[in-house]
């Protein structure tokens, strides 16, 4: 990493930020689940340009997934019930993580469970492993032990969870919300106070495709998760609620497909920001859109990145 | 390898609303595709129809000017509805080739190649490809197409120029055999040992299903090209599980796009 002083010089923009203790190259994330273990997209980018690497969800046990069909096109969007399919937090750490550990790349593991316990056992099981720097709690996943209501559908729950992760590691703990709960903002409020150091959101919102010639659902599992541009506005409007209740970063998710959505989530508060679904479009996108950023803070004189962030102004567009 | 733009050269309806065959132009990187792997195809600027479509690849040929790959298509919803409506002249994203081709058995000596509709793509592209191997001279390549009635029947042009016998059937008997395809090749199944011929094919799963039940225990290698929605191609998504049998008693999925679309019959279990 160069120094600040360097890179005004070379007139290049500052893009680095850290979130939570966790200095990322630039605020530019692969979103879970849309980036395999990375080496989906070691032939397609330098993985060493991320901001970081967020890995598919990871559980304590292997998990087969549901059976198919498990997508479905949507208007600007698509539909998912994967069924946490992944390999289990072992054979992660046996066999995905060794491919990884050679790049300059912060890589974050996302991790779920049924109950906090198993939470709080991947928890300890990833730091423990080497080439780990940040942990994502996924917290929409049921409850099993409270009749399979999300963990992330209230503020207790995902008080516990929080709490229950952040007691066995030492690691930069992220929660990613879910906007399928009341109130985005109490929940986020909830998952500081038990001590996490950056909230994501949002993960995808629950929905629904019939095939009406033989009204069946698309989905092999009826409803599914809803990502893409179609939330776009869902995701920017609840990050915009989230930045103004709490005080840790804030990393905006939702539907970003280019450089210009970016900067959306960035002037509204957002620290960082994952992408998505636009990587199953186009395996470079994280790569363009950071050019686009560049592009943007060199025309528009800002030198730190961060001195864009949560700059929203008052009133509208004038021509 | 990474995204590419391709220039349609030329995008014919065969039957009308139903089936299209088009060419692309691609830029010089196009890495040279092998029989039974595909490509993700997406209308450019059209974030409503958001993923790209995987297609299995027709022909491929690296002309003077540019490599040019041919897709032989149907029409099934909005994304290949668009797609059809797509002038020569226009352009696409192409994502390619993806997955891994068909093995290629070069000591057998008859290739049986068995076609449902339009699961003759891949077919017809492996049969020009085994055309082009110095065996060629003593390879018969025997072709069983099956097709909805005689209006649907796709592919077969190319089948005749490269294929021994191209033998067809039709649900409704407006052409060749009336029945499925699987029963025509039922017929001369005692002909293709173990060892001398080898079985493709690419079709709906319920005639998958038949040749499976077909083979029951008979050792002849078969090869088959699955379908399933895709969103990425590349492996990450895992939206396009395939059910197979695993170690002992157990099943398990893998994805159509990076651990196929090329599977052993045997491995898939069809529901």
């Amino acid at each position: 990493m160069k120094s600040k002083t360097e890179q005004i010089n070379n007139s290049e923009p500052v893009v680095a930020v850290d979130i939570g203790g966790l200095i990322l190259k630039n605020p530019v994330m692969t979103a879970s689940g849309t980036f395999g273990y990375g080496k989906e997209y070691a032939p397609y980018i330098d993985l060493n340009r991320l901001g970081a690497l967020i890995v598919k969800g990871l559980s304590l046990e292997p998990r087969k997934g549901n059976p198919p069909p498990r997508i479905m096109e949507t208007p600007c969007g698509m539909l998912n019930a994967i069924g946490m399919e992944n390999v289990g937090v072992r054979a992660f750490i046996d066999e995905k993580l060794p491919f990884l550990r050679p790049f300059d790349v912060a890589i974050i593991a996302n991790i779920f469970g049924e109950t906090i316990d198993e939470y709080k056992k991947i928890a300890a099981i990833l730091s423990a492993a080497e080439g780990v720097h940040g942990l994502e709690i996924n917290i929409s996943c049921p409850n099993v032990k409270k009749g399979g209501i999300a963990f992330g559908a209230h503020p207790d729950t995902a008080y516990e969870v929080t709490g229950g992760v952040k007691s066995l590691t030492d690691l930069p703990v992220i929660v990613k919300l879910t906007p399928n709960a009341g109130d985005i903002a109490e929940i986020a409020e909830s998952v500081e106070a038990a001590g996490a150091d950056a909230v994501s959101l949002i993960n995808t919102l629950t929905g629904m495709s019939v095939d009406v010639e033989q009204r069946v659902p698309h989905l092999k599992n009826i409803t599914g998760g809803l990502s893409g541009p179609a939330i776009r506005p869902i995701a920017l409007s609840m990050v915009w609620e989230v930045v103004k209740r709490v005080s840790i970063p804030v990393i905006g998710v939702g539907g970003i497909m280019d450089a210009n959505d970016v900067l959306e989530f960035l002037i509204v508060g957002a620290r960082a920001v994952q992408i998505g679904t636009a990587s199953f479009i186009n395996p470079r996108a994280t790569l363009d859109i950071l050019e686009g950023i560049d592009n943007y803070l060199k025309r528009h004189h800002i030198t730190d990145i961060n001195d864009l962030i949560g700059t929203l102004r008052d009133g509208c567009p004038t021509s | 390898m990474s995204l590419l733009v391709g220039q349609i050269v030329q995008n014919r309806e065969l039957v009308p609303r139903y089936f299209f065959l088009m060419s692309v132009k691609l830029p010089e990187s196009l890495a040279t595709p092998l029989p039974g792997q595909f490509v993700m195809v997406r209308v450019r600027d059209r974030r409503d129809l958001l993923l790209g479509r995987p297609f299995s690849i027709y022909a491929f040929a690296r002309d003077k000017t540019a490599p040019v790959i041919e897709l032989l298509y149907r029409t099934t919803g909005r994304g290949t509805i668009a797609l059809s409506r797509l002038k020569s002249g226009e352009y696409l994203e192409i994502l390619g080739p993806l997955g891994h081709g068909f093995d290629i058995f070069p000591e057998m000596k008859k290739i049986v190649l068995l076609a449902g509709g339009i699961g003759v793509v891949p077919l017809s592209f492996l049969a020009s490809h085994y055309r082009k191997l110095p065996i060629n001279d003593r390879l018969r390549i025997i072709a069983y197409l099956g097709a909805k009635s005689a209006d649907h029947i796709v592919g077969m042009d190319r089948l005749q120029e490269t294929c021994t016998d191209v033998k067809i059937s039709t649900d409704d008997g407006s052409s060749g055999y009336h029945g499925f395809v699987t029963e025509l090749l039922a017929d001369d199944m005692e002909s293709y040992l173990h060892g001398d011929s080898v079985i493709y094919a690419c079709g709906p799963p319920a005639m998958m299903k038949r040749l499976a039940k077909l083979l029951g225990d008979r050792p002849i290698s078969c090869q088959v090209s699955v379908e399933e929605r895709m969103a990425c191609g590349v492996g990450a998504c895992l939206g396009c599980a395939i059910h197979v049998k695993a170690v002992g008693d157990k099943t398990r999925y893998r994805r159509a796009c990076q651990d196929g679309p090329i599977f052993d019959i045997r491995e898939i279990i069809w529901n």
